[in-house]
């Protein structure tokens, strides 16, 4: 774009610097605390924190969950984009508005909504009880079906728009012509439409993904101390034990957790690519 | 075996808005038939459903005297060759020709791709990606992809109108090689009319959603039946027949320059090579004509007087 490199770089030196400053710096500091045993470099922190059965648990729960939730959204994330992207153009832009709506309201304002419907005397519970599925209210507040729940209503959106973008991009007639060849539904999917959107399932299951992980407020919510994600853990760790070297041993394993999510699904693509 | 394609009573629709109303129509094994319309008038609508991707409001659609009005487009036998080409980006060209005999689990399928890339002049590109092909190249390898199914009914989708002059004579020469070549039944659509006339047995001529005349490229060139179709097939200058539902319509040929009970003003000239196309502003309108280039040559603004002889008048309905 610059006809010299080094205009290029010194324009963008500025921000690298502020990036730098305000953010590696202190997460760099954070990170290192874990490493430091009573002589110089050691792993002890991270050995300390996984031998703890209760970590491990929160460990996998958060892994599950997040998996969970970007595989549910993948699921529903195609079929409502598929059925966007077959409606006539004006509908088309109000059904994309009403799918990108919850993402201009508040996630405490979300939250606080499943309370409401999820809780004993919610609707859900008053559903199942007057139907005659249950006796009794059942506890669906402060369980992993909650935070899940929570979750995938939360990130559902941001799978939805990468696929519809992704959809928008496949060449016009390819379905139809699919399936004049002979292909059925199942085969259209596999052979044309996930082929062809690999790179938006990327983005969103990434963006899922990691944004499951990481979230605080919903399982904190929803979940409580009974359901401890990794992210709930880490406040509680600082704000109840002011124990910042846990606090560091969370944080490094969710970065790595984001990049090994995000390198596993780019190779997957890839994979897939090459050998089709 | 006049309607091994048979289409009744066919209605169809986009949600409320009916795109064709009882059509009727049917077609020979083997014959070659355009369906000729203004944008919108429904021809892609009607290829779609002959292909069983919509699904009709009624009437029916028997192929080979069998019913496939509600049968999915896998078990047709019919190929469609889109507009767009709708070649999958992501497979090679011969995974493209391949699609559809893979599915079917075809015990020939290498033979019968290599062959197929080899009749639309393409086997050295067989490893190629459809994005590294020219326009009228991908449109090859549409072609290539539907014959290799050998399909009962061939559907081609505007196959001639995104390609330039030559190109578009290379696509006519090789449907006609393929309509020789393999006996299939093809139906395409067109908005041209020479395009046609040039290639159709029959033609089809739509207006709004219905059917206006069905008539050989001869018959319908001479003798259109209303004046939608004189006005579509080049009859340029058209006017009513005073106290009938008629009126009468000449060709810019059959119009005579030089001399005549009308006067008016030469607008516009152009040279066609053994032809000049003129118009002329007068008191019935803008009048083309067309005279041979060795006639006398008018200039625009001049004045002139023409005649719009009966004898080379065609008769026609009022639509
Ligand atoms: N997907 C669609 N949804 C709603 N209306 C459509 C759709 N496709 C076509 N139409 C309408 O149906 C009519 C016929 O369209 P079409 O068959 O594409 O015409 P043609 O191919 O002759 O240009 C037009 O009025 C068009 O606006
Ligand atoms: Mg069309």
């Amino acid at each position: 774009m610059f006809e010299n490199r080094a205009v290029g770089l010194a324009l963008t030196l500025p921000a690298a610097l502020f990036a730098a400053a305000l953010f590696i710096l202190p997460v760099g500091i954070l990170l290192s605390e874990a490493f430091q045993g009573e002589n110089g470099f050691s792993v002890q922190a991270y050995i300390d924190f996984f031998s703890s059965g209760r970590n491990q648990t929160v460990f996998w729960r958060t892994l599950k969950l997040a998996a969970f939730v970007a595989g549910v959204s993948a699921v529903i994330g195609y079929a409502a984009a598929f059925c966007i992207v077959s409606l006539p153009p004006t509908s088309r832009g109000r059904m994309f508005g009403l799918v990108t709506l919850p993402l201009m309201i508040s996630p405490v304002a979300r939250t606080y909504a499943w309370l409401v419907i999820l809780g004993r005397t919610g609707f859900v519970n008053a559903i199942l009880v007057d139907i005659g599925i249950m006796d009794t209210p059942a506890r669906i507040l402060f369980t992993e079906t909650a935070v899940f729940i929570g979750l995938l209503q939360l990130f559902l959106p941001l799978m939805i728009i990468s696929l519809v973008s992704a959809m928008e991009n496949m060449p016009r007639d390819a379905i139809p012509a699919a399936r004049i060849l002979g292909a059925n539904w199942f085969q259209v999917f596999t052979r044309v439409i996930l082929p062809l959107t690999r790179e938006g399932l990327v983005i969103g299951g990434t963006l899922v993904f990691t944004g499951s992980m990481t979230a605080y407020i919903t399982p904190a919510i929803l979940g409580g101390s009974k359901v401890l994600m990794l992210e709930t853990l880490l406040y509680q760790r600082v704000t109840v034990a002011n124990d910042f070297v846990a606090a560091s041993v969370i944080a490094m394993i969710l970065i790595v957790m984001a990049f090994s999510a995000n390198l596993l699904l780019k190779r997957i693509a890839t994979a897939r690519k090459t050998r089709a | 075996m006049s309607d091994f394609l048979n289409i009744s009573d066919l209605t169809l629709a986009y949600g409320r808005t009916v795109a064709v109303e009882k059509m009727n129509l049917a077609i020979a094994k083997g014959e070659l038939v355009a369906l000729l319309g203004p944008s919108g008038c429904g021809k892609t609508t009607t290829m779609r459903a002959i292909a069983g991707l919509l699904t009709p409001v009624a009437g029916s659609i028997t192929i080979d005297g069998r019913d496939v009005t509600r049968l999915a487009p896998a078990k047709r036998e019919v190929g469609l060759m889109f507009q767009s080409y709708a070649l999958f980006p992501h497979l090679t060209l011969y995974d493209n020709v391949a699609f559809g005999l893979r599915l079917r689990r075809d015990p020939d399928l290498d033979a019968k791709v290599r062959a197929g890339l080899e009749t639309v002049g393409l086997a050295k590109f067989a490893t190629r990606m459809p994005a590294d092909l020219s326009g009228g190249q991908q449109q090859r390898v549409a072609l290539a992809r539907s014959l290799v199914m050998q399909p009962k009914v061939l559907l081609l989708d505007e196959p001639l109108s995104n390609l330039d002059a030559r190109l578009r004579l290379e696509m006519r020469v090789e449907l006609q090689r393929v309509q020789q070549e393999t006996g299939v039944t093809m139906v395409f659509v067109t908005h041209d009319q020479s395009e046609a006339m040039g290639l159709a047995d029959r033609i089809v001529l739509m207006r709004g959603g219905a059917i206006e005349q069905i008539a050989t490229p001869e018959e319908i060139y001479s003798a259109p039946r209303t004046t939608f179709a004189a006005d579509f097939l080049g009859f340029e200058t058209i006017l009513p027949i005073e106290g009938e539902n008629r009126s009468m319509a000449w060709r810019p040929s059959a119009v005579v320059l030089g001399e005549g009970p009308h006067e008016g003003t030469v607008r516009g000239v152009a040279f066609a090579g053994e032809r000049r196309e003129y118009v002329v502003e007068s008191a019935i309108g803008m009048v083309k004509v067309d005279m041979p280039a060795s006639d006398t040559v008018y200039r625009i603004g001049q004045p002139v007087r023409f005649d719009l002889p009966k004898d080379r008048a065609v008769i026609v309905e009022n639509s």
